[in-house]
């Protein structure tokens, strides 16, 4: 008898491939969704104005903040979807194991938040062309930016991007290992934020967005989210190793 | 190619019976070699072990016989060997059969033997 | 060689045993059914094998290895049952192109004459399938994967009775050019019984019978007579089963190694000796009662 002596990473490949291929709907989403957030933003994020004498002014505060925000969602619920059982399964009617079907999924959840965190930037032009022809402005001040802040921008786009994917990922994996943690999870969550909230003076959600957010050294936030989601991502891994396939 | 699916008889022994017929009719010559069990396999629609057995069991009686590499052939006695072969085993069970109903149906022996006399003379008859 | 070898093998769901102390191997090269009632414990034998469920307790080696979770028993099997699933966004012709290039030993060619003969429309998807339909497109994929292990778990389900003899012909056929271990299961082993070398019957999650086809036909013999003869002959068997069909008669099975001077008796006795074929015998082997459904219905 000859057995076919196959390479992880070769299968890896090829699982990834069929994964970009199939979940191709989880793009359209993506656009979609970006066009909704370039509506939303249209109204600005912030505006302001005010008089004096014979002149009065307004201005608004258009940003692409709203779509990268909606992007971090999308990134969350995607996660989640590609752990659900039908689409799990279908890496089980071809050549696989627990492991390389996860690491072919966060290749692809990596993928997927490239993409997304490139069109963000991409998105946010036309919106301030867009921005420009419908609105009425009479100045318009764009922020100029060099070409490594431009860069920098980007990859911190894709950077939260993916943290929030590797979030939902760990996520949609323990729901799949029991039910019980789409209840566990959330009430965790939010009552964590409640009881920090409590006293007044909440810490909790502030330190979480500091760690991140206040992070100046731009190599040091790349270490910390690389961080952060390899610890999500690698608790998945071994959780899912020991999960049953079509039971 | 049908074989008789209720037929009391095991599968292998029909195909094995039916390779003796292609055998008696001339349609395989002596020192021709026979189909081989895959081909059997696939004629009768059944798995190729079944139709190895149905090879196997001529074998045995030396109807067919091995050339190392190249499969079974049909032995020169091939012929002979199958008629004595039905001659002892296929008649006698018939007779017994026959003999059995013709005690239940209460049929007197000089009445056997006439009826199986004329029915012999009849079919000699019809094929010369 | 053995592909599969189970030994004690045990699979448990809370405090129900799907599989108990199953012992069995199954060699190389031969097509063997899996045959056993509803709930026997057959997908979940199978599942096992697969590499899709762990077992509780026991030993199962595939190509010699742990089949959970392993790399090397995915790529060189093919599991074939009506739960598969595809993605929904590729066409079927997609997803044959798909799958060929995950299994080493695929036959595109065959795969493709196939698709055309059942008359699939390439742009299809899956999902849009009809059971049937569903079934023998999976069938495509299971027989065109050449794997050396391949189990199909009911795979002609759903099937009209053109195609499913379509599709065992093509097992057969794809059997004869490139020989492979296959474990079929089937309810329907009247269909099966030709294709296979082997039987392997399960009753309750555990073995009970493993034999070559034709032992399995010549298994036992059926008695029908008079009550009264049936029952004075059969005294001291063991009885496989025992049903009354009708005034003062009874049809008995009994395992088929009697005496001649048994056999004589009988005749005496005016029993009347007949073949059981092999799917009775395996109902009546599986059967709770020995009475089997009329049992039921028999009053007091």
């Amino acid at each position: 008898m000859y057995l076919a002596e196959v390479k992880a990473w070769d299968i890896v490949r090829k699982q990834y491939r069929y994964k970009l291929k199939s979940y191709f709907s989880v793009f359209t989403s993506l656009i979609v969704i970006q066009l909704l957030a370039i509506l939303f933003s249209f109204n600005g994020t912030g505006m302001g104005g005010g008089t004096s004498n014979s002149i009065s002014y307004e201005f608004y505060y258009y940003t692409s903040d709203i779509i990268l925000v909606f992007m971090m969602i999308w990134a969350f619920i995607t996660a989640i979807i590609i752990t659900t059982r039908a689409y799990r399964y279908d890496d089980f009617s071809f050549v696989t194991n627990r492991t390389i079907s996860q690491v072919s999924n966060i290749l692809f959840l990596l993928s997927a938040s490239i993409f997304a965190g490139i069109t963000v930037y991409l998105s946010t032009h036309l919106f301030q062309i867009l921005a420009f022809y419908f609105k009425d402005n009479y100045s318009i001040i764009v922020d100029s930016l060099s070409f490594t802040e431009f860069l920098m921008g980007m990859i911190t786009s894709i950077l939260y991007i993916f943290l929030f994917a590797s979030a939902g990922y760990l996520f949609g994996i323990l729901v799949q290992l029991h039910k019980g943690f789409l209840l566990i999870i959330p009430t965790i969550l939010f009552g964590g934020l409640i009881l920090d909230g409590i006293g007044g003076n909440p810490t909790l959600f502030v330190n979480v967005t500091n760690f991140f957010g206040e992070e100046t050294s731009f190599i040091l936030f790349i270490c910390k989210v690389a961080i952060v989601s390899s610890i999500l991502l690698l608790a998945s891994l071994g959780i899912s190793n020991r999960m049953e396939v079509r039971k | 190619m049908l074989l008789n699916a209720d037929s009391m008889k095991p599968i292998y022994v029909q195909i094995s019976e039916w390779l003796e017929n292609e055998i008696l009719n001339e349609s395989i010559s002596a020192d021709e070699k026979i189909y081989s069990q895959y081909q059997l396999a696939e004629m009768f629609n059944v798995n190729p072990a079944t139709a190895g057995k149905g090879i196997n069991l001529l074998a045995d009686d030396n109807v067919l016989y091995k050339k190392r590499g190249l499969g079974m052939f049909v032995a020169a006695d091939a012929r002979k060997i199958i008629l004595g072969k039905r001659k002892s085993s296929k008649l006698h069970s018939l007779v017994t059969e026959l003999a059995q109903e013709a005690v239940q149906l209460q049929v007197e022996e000089e009445e056997l033997v006439t009826m199986i006399r004329d029915m012999h003379q009849r079919i000699k008859e019809e094929q010369s | 060689m053995n592909v599969v070898v189970c030994h004690d093998l045990t699979k448990q769901y809370g405090r129900s045993k799907a599989l108990q102390n199953m012992n069995c191997t199954i060699a190389e090269n031969k097509i063997t059914g899996l045959i056993g009632r509803n709930g026997a414990g057959k997908t979940t034998l199978l599942k096992i094998i697969a590499g899709y469920l762990h077992h509780s307790s026991g030993d199962i080696q595939v190509f010699s290895e742990n089949p959970f979770n392993n790399l090397k028993v995915s790529a060189n099997t093919v599991f074939i049952d009506n739960e598969m699933s595809f993605s929904q966004g590729l066409t079927l012709k997609e997803l044959l192109e798909t799958a060929g290039s995950f299994y080493p030993n695929w036959n595109h060619d065959l795969a493709l004459k196939l698709f055309d003969y059942f008359s699939f429309n390439p742009k299809q998807y899956h999902g849009n399938l009809s059971k049937g339909m569903k079934s023998t497109f999976n069938m495509i994929v299971g027989l065109a994967a050449r794997c050396p292990l391949t189990i199909m778990d009911e795979p002609t389900s759903g099937m009209d009775s053109a195609t499913r003899k379509d599709f065992y012909r093509a097992l057969l056929k794809e059997y004869i050019a490139y020989p492979r271990t296959i474990i079929l299961s089937s309810h329907l082993l009247d269909e099966v019984e030709d294709l296979l070398e082997e039987v392997l019957l399960i009753k309750s999650g555990e073995k009970c019978l493993h034999l070559p086809i034709d032992q399995l036909k010549e298994y036992a013999i059926g008695v029908r007579g008079k009550t009264v003869g049936v029952a004075s002959w059969t005294e001291k068997m063991e009885l496989i089963s025992m049903q009354e069909i009708g005034a003062n008669m009874s049809y008995a099975v009994i395992r088929n190694d009697r005496s001649i001077k048994e056999l004589e008796d009988a005749r005496q006795l005016e029993l009347e000796i007949t073949p059981v074929s092999a799917e009775d015998i395996c109902s009546y082997l599986t059967s709770k009662t020995k009475g089997g459904i009329d049992h039921v219905f028999s009053r007091g």
